[in-house]
């Protein structure tokens, strides 16, 4: 099959993927998707193994048992500049004190081509937001605009899947809000599909469907008005005090956002 | 042609002017100076027999450390990391001044040919227990360096403590960086695979970008980080033993040259790693014609001078760095 069929119907799915490290289990028969154009976060609590589902997504990581594909094919069994151009992931621990100007780092993304792509590094860095920053050295930006920068990279990447570890960690509310935008723009514009992890509840509500994981299962999946519940989240994070969450549905108006509040003395 | 493109290229002129001017100042500098509008045949054969051989080591030599020390900055995301922290260095010293030592002269360029084994063993060796579940990891490849460094070290010194003989000058002299017994004979090999290694690290200058910034990033972009980290230590460890065994250890260059060279022109390897080796060149050829100038008839080493003439300009640029 040819690298640009595969790319026009990219999808990524986990069939019933099983992983263990060290003799520890941490996932079981896992099974999910995430389709063409789509936003999906990953939700759950620490340790419920989110960075391990994204980088047996991106390849970093073999399943023992059960299979990860991207575009029907394994994502193991593609060659690296294949796998690059059909996947990108960034950690959630990026090195944002990395020796490179903006313009150096958002260049990388076009290693896997020989050619120059149809976005260039110029369009990237104007799109997330750094133009007239290109010359400048990542150690002079702020942590939101270093992880832009890496954004802008992936763009340049142009992969069809973009997996994301915790990208809204350590921004403030305007560059969450500028981030989310963002990945917005590209999967409706590019039908890039976007999985994420993510803690915020508020933000959570705003994506088109959200995973929500648990010691290495799925608890449910959906839309975020049925899986953001008071219920589930409690549930999912072993919440002592109970919670109200307040969704506001009218999206044509004003970005959803839920409003996770403790009941306190409950 | 942007603005940025115009002032790379135009470093790279001055590099290369300053360059071309320090050659012909080294082959005239020494304890006697040449002249070339007078060529008498004495004057001729000191130029081919001893200035030209070591102008052309010492730029090959400096050259091979400042790519080396880019490289391996680059694969240990490691500021300090330099040609001597894989204890490449001390296998060579120890294997060299063995020969010195013991008077090994079993066969022609019996002392460079044992640096360069030392060295590559070394190298090897470090490998080997660099090598963890995950692949080459940077940490562990480093730790292993430094380990058996500090053991080589510990061994080339109980070596020196028992030798008594006139060979301990002549190994202390080759460990300070001594080019004075340099040879026509000795380029061809060194050349070859300082060459060899600059051409490997220059094929793999996307991968060295991209390790710079993590395994992961550096997976997601395409590369295999082991096997492009692997490739990277072969090219560093080849331009390290080489230069080694033809003149001895010279500290600094590979540890500053490239910071200063990133510094002007970025950090982008496409272009630091040829600029490490014109900047490193340079300024070894540079302190080794002050060292053989300044106190003639005695020489000093060349490693101690580019140390002098170079540790202040980086103490200059951190202090401008800190101004920003």
């Amino acid at each position: 099959m040819l690298l640009q069929e595969i790319i026009s119907m990219t999808k990524l799915e986990f069939e019933n993927v099983t992983f263990s490290y060290c003799s520890k289990r941490f996932m079981e028969q896992m099974s999910f998707s995430v389709a063409e154009g789509e936003l999906v976060g990953l939700m759950g609590p620490n340790g419920a193994g989110k960075s391990t589902i994204l980088k047996l997504a991106a390849g970093l990581l073999s399943p023992q048992k059960g299979r990860v594909m991207v575009g029907k094919r394994a994502i193991g069994s593609y060659c690296g500049k294949e796998r690059a151009k059909l996947v990108a992931y960034l950690p959630q621990i990026l090195d944002l004190q990395a020796p490179f100007r903006v313009g150096e780092l958002v260049r990388m993304g076009a290693y896997p081509y020989e050619r120059s792509q149809a976005l260039t590094f110029e369009e990237a860095i104007h799109i997330v937001g750094l133009h007239g920053k290109a010359k400048t050295h990542l150690s002079e930006l702020s942590g939101g605009e270093r992880r832009r920068a890496y954004v802008a990279m992936t763009l340049v990447q142009g992969a069809r899947v973009l997996l994301l570890d915790e990208p809204l960690a350590s921004l403030d509310i305007k560059y969450q809000f500028d981030l989310y935008r963002l990945l917005k723009d590209i999967v409706r514009e590019k039908g890039v599909s976007v999985f994420m992890s993510l803690h915020d509840i508020g933000m959570g509500a705003m994506l088109d469907r959200v995973i929500l994981v648990k010691e290495g299962q799925v608890v449910i999946q959906g839309d975020p008005g049925s899986v953001l519940t008071d219920e589930i989240v409690q549930d999912a994070f072993d919440l002592n005090e109970s919670i109200d969450i307040y969704m506001e549905t009218n999206r044509t108006v004003c970005h959803a956002l839920a409003v996770a509040a403790c009941k306190k003395g409950m | 042609m942007n603005r940025d493109n115009g002032s790379t290229v135009l470093i790279v002129v001055a590099l290369c002017a300053a360059s071309l001017c320090i050659i012909v100042v080294s082959v005239a500098s020494g304890p006697r100076l040449l002249n070339p509008f007078s060529m008498d045949s004495e004057t001729c054969r000191t130029l081919l027999s001893i200035r030209l051989p070591r102008t052309a080591v010492a730029l090959l030599m400096g050259g091979a450390l400042g790519a080396s020390g880019a490289i391996l900055q680059g694969i240990f995301r490691n500021p300090l990391a330099d040609p001597y922290v894989l204890g490449i260095s001390s296998g060579a010293s120890l294997a060299a001044s063995f020969g010195l030592m013991f008077g090994i002269s079993l066969f022609p360029f019996s002392v460079p040919t044992l640096a360069f084994v030392g060295a590559i063993a070394t190298g090897a060796a470090v490998v080997v227990l660099g090598h963890g579940w995950k692949g080459l990891q940077p940490e562990r490849l480093l730790l292993a360096g430094v380990g058996i460094g500090f053991f080589l070290s510990a061994v080339l010194m109980l070596v020196m403590t028992i030798s008594v003989d006139d060979g301990l000058k002549r190994a202390i002299l080759w460990m300070s960086g001594d080019l004075s017994m340099v040879d026509w004979e000795l380029l061809p090999v060194g050349l070859l695979f300082i060459l060899t290694g600059l051409g490997l690290a220059l094929i793999r200058r996307k991968g060295l970008n991209a390790l710079t910034l993590g395994d992961d990033i550096t997976h997601s972009l395409g590369f295999n980080p082991t096997r492009e980290r692997f490739f990277l230590f072969i090219a560093a460890s080849l331009m390290t033993a080489a230069s080694v065994s033809m003149g001895g250890v010279v500290g600094f260059i590979g540890l500053v040259v490239p910071h200063v060279v990133r510094r002007h022109v970025g950090s982008d390897a496409a272009v630091v790693l040829p600029l490490s080796v014109v900047a490193g060149g340079t300024l070894l050829c540079l302190a080794d014609s002050i060292g053989r100038t300044v106190a003639a008839p005695l020489e000093l080493p060349a490693g101690v001078i580019a140390a002098l003439i170079g540790s202040p300009y980086f103490i200059f640029l951190l202090g401008q760095k800190k101004t920003h």
